[in-house]
């Protein structure tokens, strides 16, 4: 590519194209090295491991059991509701995530005084710990001294008061208004840089063709946001999905599974279970699960990019 | 774009505040209650008074046994990490923008694979390995740990940045006689400078939050970060809310400090890596 024109000398300049060739590969090796040696291996061996007995307190002696783990995990009535779980929770986030996304990109291309403001600390609650936003709504959301509690009781509406995570109908609720916490401004931001690379011709021709807000909408800035659009729900299936942290921490996966998703059941039953095993069968299943709902949304994308 | 009439100017304004008050409320109610003593936290009143304010939250939280241990823990494991992650993520987005590798589309598959792997199944494998490599529980076990994780992202995302720099340039430079490592130090280092800084500031979130790793492959106090010690103030100190969120404010601070340099570049930063 960029190797420089041939000298005429020969032994010299021979030696130098293979330096020259192989020095491209010492670059990226300690790279290659990092992700095949830290997350390939450790995945095929996860793999290999989700066909075993491995447990924790023995990880040395490990025997192939078939696919024992696999007919067990599918029989576990824990582990279908934290399926359960985990598909809504991915679903009802990326949705709604796409959809306030949309809205607050509207309100932040809009040429009003102070928008640089809202604009540049929109993207502050991606960037905080997920500990700390965790910390942050458990006590937002606290029995006796919470500012929702306090604020219901002092409009005269104590009797909606609650113990908000230790409640089962709030607790999975509070977990997606967390993510959308958390994602809702990355979507905004996203999209509204993708906003303003939109022609703004095509919003003059349509006016003049007498098309209104709604109209532009659906036919100008909805056509041209697909992809990035595409693209947010590919990287927040995966996050989303993946996602351990907000559960974990924030109630554990109670009260009574009310919250349990797939991460959560699995880490349990990996290191306080210590069925090592039996977990790697259900990470292999997210896996697949995934690997199924990425490969769908890319199909989208490539047939998009192709119109 | 032509300015807006009053009344929708109106509708926006009020379009933001809901959204912003659902966003900052969180954040803004913590930092109020991190200066309340402990019996303003727990008055049932919004607002407190002024004599209520107080530092001692912030005094007595660092009095508390090892949290100033996982502050340095912290702070040494993502400054490291985003140190390596640039430096060795440069070298590989400088291989794969600027030479003819063999593969080179079977690299950017396997560096891009590990971004869609369940971190609790690479994790089982993870803590095996670094057992059998002695590693567990250590700075350096973490720092890779990390490392790894980041890597993989922020590989793409400099070879986006270092494909749009024109070829020309590294040319030049070459002819002058700088030398291919100095072509990239010196000419792409500066040119991409925004890349970087969205790469290293993107490491040092994900290490700076990390729990689910540090769970696992940190033991004792030695090694145990932020996440972990606000995880196990949370559980332990029950009911002073004042030291748990003068901790947490503590954990935040970098990173806002750190989104306050980088906010401009953020976004373009994180989405070149996904569209390219």
């Amino acid at each position: 590519m960029s190797a420089a024109p041939p000298s005429g000398k020969s032994s010299l300049a021979l030696w130098q194209s293979l330096a020259r060739k192989s020095f491209g590969y010492w670059l990226i090796f300690p790279t290659l090295a990092v992700i095949l040696g830290l997350d390939l291996y450790p995945t095929i061996q996860g793999i290999l491991t989700s066909f075993t007995n491995q447990s924790l307190i023995d990880p040395g002696h490990a025997v192939y059991i078939g696919l024992d783990n696999y007919s067990k995990l599918l029989k576990d009535p824990v582990f279908q509701v934290a399926l359960v779980h985990s598909l809504e929770l991915t679903f009802l986030a990326v949705v709604l995530q796409v959809l306030l996304g949309l809205i607050m990109a509207h309100l932040l291309i809009q040429n009003v005084p102070g928008i640089h403001f809202f604009r540049s600390v929109a993207m502050i609650t991606w960037v905080l710990p997920i500990i700390a936003s965790v910390v942050m709504f458990r006590f937002i959301t606290l029995p006796n001294y919470g500012f929702i509690n306090i604020l219901l009781k002092d409009l005269g509406l104590g009797r909606l008061a609650r113990n908000w995570f230790g409640d089962e109908k709030w607790a999975f609720p509070l977990v997606l208004i967390m993510h959308l916490w958390r994602n809702v401004p990355f979507y905004a931001i996203a999209f509204m840089a993708a906003m303003q690379a939109i022609p703004a011709d095509l919003y003059e021709a349509a006016r003049i063709d007498g098309a209104g807000d709604w109209r532009q909408f659906w036919s100008i800035t909805l056509p041209n946001l697909r992809y990035i659009i595409l693209v947010m729900v590919v990287l927040h299936v995966t996050f989303t999905f993946n996602n351990f942290d907000f559960v974990f921490l924030s109630t554990g996966g109670g009260p009574v599974n009310a919250t349990d998703v797939l991460p959560t059941y699995i880490y349990k039953q990996a290191w306080n279970g210590y069925a090592l095993g039996y977990a790697s069968a259900g990470g292999v299943i997210m896996l697949v699960i995934l690997v199924v709902l990425v490969l769908v949304c890319n199909k989208f994308i490539k047939g998009l990019s192709e119109q | 774009m032509r300015r807006p009439f009053p009344i929708r100017r109106i509708v926006i304004y009020c379009g933001l505040s809901i959204f912003y008050l659902f966003l900052l409320l969180p954040i803004a109610w913590l930092i109020l209650s991190s200066f309340r003593n402990s019996d303003s936290v727990q008055s049932g009143r919004l607002l407190p008074a002024w004599s209520e304010l107080t530092l001692q939250n912030y005094l007595a939280t660092f009095q508390i046994g090892n949290f100033t241990t996982y502050v340095v823990n912290s702070c040494v494991i993502a400054f490291s990490v985003m140190l390596l992650t640039v430096f060795l993520g440069s070298l590989g987005a400088y291989s794969l923008s600027r030479f003819a590798l063999r593969g080179k589309k079977i690299f950017m598959m396997a560096a891009l694979l590990p971004q869609f792997f369940p971190y609790v199944l690479i994790l089982i494998p993870f803590y095996v390995l670094m057992s059998n490599l002695n590693l567990v529980d250590t700075h350096v076990g973490l720092i890779l740990t990390h490392t790894s994780l980041t890597l993989p992202f922020a590989l793409w995302m400099l070879t986006g940045y270092f494909n749009a720099i024109p070829m020309e340039l590294d040319q030049a430079a070459l002819i002058d006689g700088c030398s291919r490592l100095g072509v990239l130090f010196r000419i792409l280092y500066p040119v991409a400078l925004p890349g970087l800084v969205v790469a290293g500031f993107f490491s040092f979130v994900v290490s700076w939050g990390d729990y689910l790793f540090v769970s696992i492959l940190s033991q004792s106090n030695e090694t145990q970060t932020l996440p972990i010690g606000l995880q196990t103030f949370m559980t332990s100190l029950r009911v002073q809310w004042g030291l748990i969120t003068a901790g947490t404010v503590v954990a935040i601070v970098p990173t806002v400090i750190f989104f306050s340099i980088v906010q401009r570049r953020l976004v373009s930063g994180l989405t070149a890596g996904a569209v390219k």
